[in-house]
């Protein structure tokens, strides 16, 4: 097998194209690829920006060119920092809330059938509401302080943890409970040493999700109330016309929601190799 | 392998199984199924798809309710799963997070029963199921007749007195699944005391049994208790002897009559097709 038609499947596209694509098929730069390719991309649309603001001469307060933002983030960054410590903290805070919340919620749907009957339905439809604008509500019953934000993110990120991880222990292999029965395992031991490790996927995709929905939550609880917070500094400045400050500050927030999503997916990792060893 | 004619290791008396008891829909799966098994004896339970069969091997295994009648297993009702028994289901039950070391070695952990003690003996069974060089391998990695290798080591690593079996090897194919039979013969002499294998093959059970016990869909019970005469160890050969081939026409017919006087001709001829495989 040669090894260009080795990366035929991984990627689907078809031998002779990618002949075309001569200078990333070498041997080790294919290796990076997956790095390099994405760089890549984004690299051309900066340019393509910078190309287009410059030569259509669009005003900096309609879209400021790349390179004024990246001079702005230089300028603002201990600004930034500061105002990115808050949004971190709280999504974390949210996400973790959510994240106990919502496994503890599944546990319960899974082994009570009444707790299933009850809620469940009820959960569907509550996922159905646009829980963006219930966040006012949060401020009028905690304040104005983090708590609001924090509980308003939570409460959002919480459903898909909820509905996954039920999903995750609800779809455990049948034959590899009644094997545990078998055995006379307990209930626990049916739970920790087979139908946690199977929903294991299940949890961890519903919790990327509920990191990325934090982020989202705390973003607009600051939106609506706060004196510091990424959220906060993106309408400040927004009020002041300072669009490169915006774009700045979202590319921060950016960095923020990648680290947070590597996280997670690291942990997931971790947990997951953990149960091999085992 | 000595048996003791009188000894009633597994006893089954009359025993029922019926689903959605009392509703218009309820279901007769078993039919008021006896018999008697002495201890050390490999017996197959054999009967078309649908017969019934694997409910009543979950019912000996306690993982199933008996609606009528009573088993009993070394003299004491069965109430419930116990550890005195090894099962190996239908498919093979890996878990996929776990090498096949680790596979073999669940039960021990469920049982908390201290692991290095059995360590070695469960890299010995793999050993001898040919999966030397597998023990690190995970699920995913493994063929399915080497995964079915590595549940019959999970079964027999806590020395169970009694193996159920559950049409183990239907999902591999005819080679395979002969490799299998003989794996299992070799393994049973050595490690069980008493083994229970449910079957749709008659010529599977004719060659793993020293008894066969057919059992039809209509009614859903035992119709023919019969004795293998071979001696052990039997080498695969004699599948292609005249007795084994008349032995195993005799179990055929014994099927097919009692499918004939439901006048459902079409089902009968493909079922005779399935058993035949």
């Amino acid at each position: 097998m040669t090894a260009e038609y080795s990366a035929v499947p991984r990627i689907g596209i078809a031998p002779a194209r990618l002949a075309g694509n001569a200078v990333l098929a070498a041997p080790h730069l294919r290796r990076l690829r997956p790095v390099i390719l994405p760089l890549l991309m984004a690299a051309v649309v900066l340019l393509v920006w910078q190309f287009v603001v410059t030569v259509l001469r669009i005003p900096a307060v309609i879209l400021p060119p790349p390179v004024e933002i990246g001079h702005e983030l230089w300028r603002a960054f201990p600004v930034l920092l500061h105002h990115a410590v808050p949004t971190t903290l709280d999504s974390l805070m949210a996400f973790f809330l959510a994240s106990a919340l919502g496994v503890g919620l599944a546990i319960a749907i899974t082994y009570s059938p009444f707790l299933r009957d009850m809620l469940y339905p009820n959960l569907i439809v509550f996922q159905l509401i646009p829980k963006v604008a219930l966040a006012p509500l949060f401020v009028v019953w905690l304040g104005i302080g983090s708590e609001s934000r924090v509980v308003f993110a939570a409460f959002v990120s919480f459903f898909p943890v909820v509905i996954s991880t039920a999903v995750g222990f609800a779809n455990v292999e049948a034959s590899a409970l009644r094997l545990c029965r078998s055995l006379t395992a307990s209930e626990w031991q049916c739970f920790a040493m087979v139908r946690f490790p199977f929903a294991l996927p299940a949890i961890f995709s519903g919790m990327k999700i509920a990191m990325t929905m934090a982020v989202i939550g705390v973003i607009i609880g600051e939106f609506i109330s706060a004196q510091a917070g990424l959220g906060f500094y993106i309408l400040y400045a927004s009020s002041r016309m300072e669009t490169a400050v915006i774009f700045a500050a979202l590319f921060v927030l950016c960095v923020i929601g990648v680290a947070l999503f590597g996280a997670v997916a690291l942990a997931e990792e971790l947990v997951r190799r953990s149960y091999g060893r085992r | 392998m000595p048996v003791v004619e009188h000894e009633r290791y597994v006893e089954v008396a009359e025993v029922s199984k019926v689903y959605r008891s009392g509703t218009p829909e309820a279901v007769e799966a078993v039919s008021s199924v006896s018999f008697i098994l002495p201890r050390g004896q490999f017996v197959a339970v054999l009967g078309p798809s649908g017969c019934g069969k694997s409910t009543l091997l979950m019912m000996l295994g306690g993982l199933e309710s008996v609606t009528a009648g009573h088993i009993a297993i070394g003299g004491e009702p069965m109430i419930g799963p116990r550890t005195s028994i090894g099962i190996m289901f239908q498919d093979a039950t890996l878990l996929p997070w776990k090498s096949a070391l680790d596979n073999v070695l669940f039960p021990i952990r469920v049982l908390k029963r201290p692991l290095d003690a059995y360590r070695d003996g469960a890299r010995q069974l793999l050993e001898r199921v040919g999966l030397d060089g597998f023990i690190y391998k995970k699920p995913h990695e493994l063929s399915g007749g080497m995964r079915q290798r590595v549940a019959i080591c999970r079964a027999l690593v806590y020395d169970p007195e009694l193996l159920l079996m559950d049409e183990p090897f239907s999902a591999l194919d005819a080679i395979t699944r002969d490799e299998m039979n003989e794996l299992l013969l070799d393994l049973w002499q050595q490690y069980t005391k008493t083994a229970l294998f449910v079957t749709h093959s008659i010529r599977e059970a004719v060659f793993l049994a020293d008894r066969v016990l057919v059992m039809t869909r209509r009614p859903a019970t035992i119709v023919e208790d019969l004795t293998v005469p071979f001696a052990r160890p039997r080498p695969m050969a004699i599948g292609e002897s005249r007795e084994f081939n008349e032995i195993c026409g005799h179990l055929r017919e014994r099927i097919e009559e009692s499918h004939r006087p439901n006048g459902r001709r079409p089902e009968t001829s493909v079922g005779r097709r399935e058993l035949v495989g």
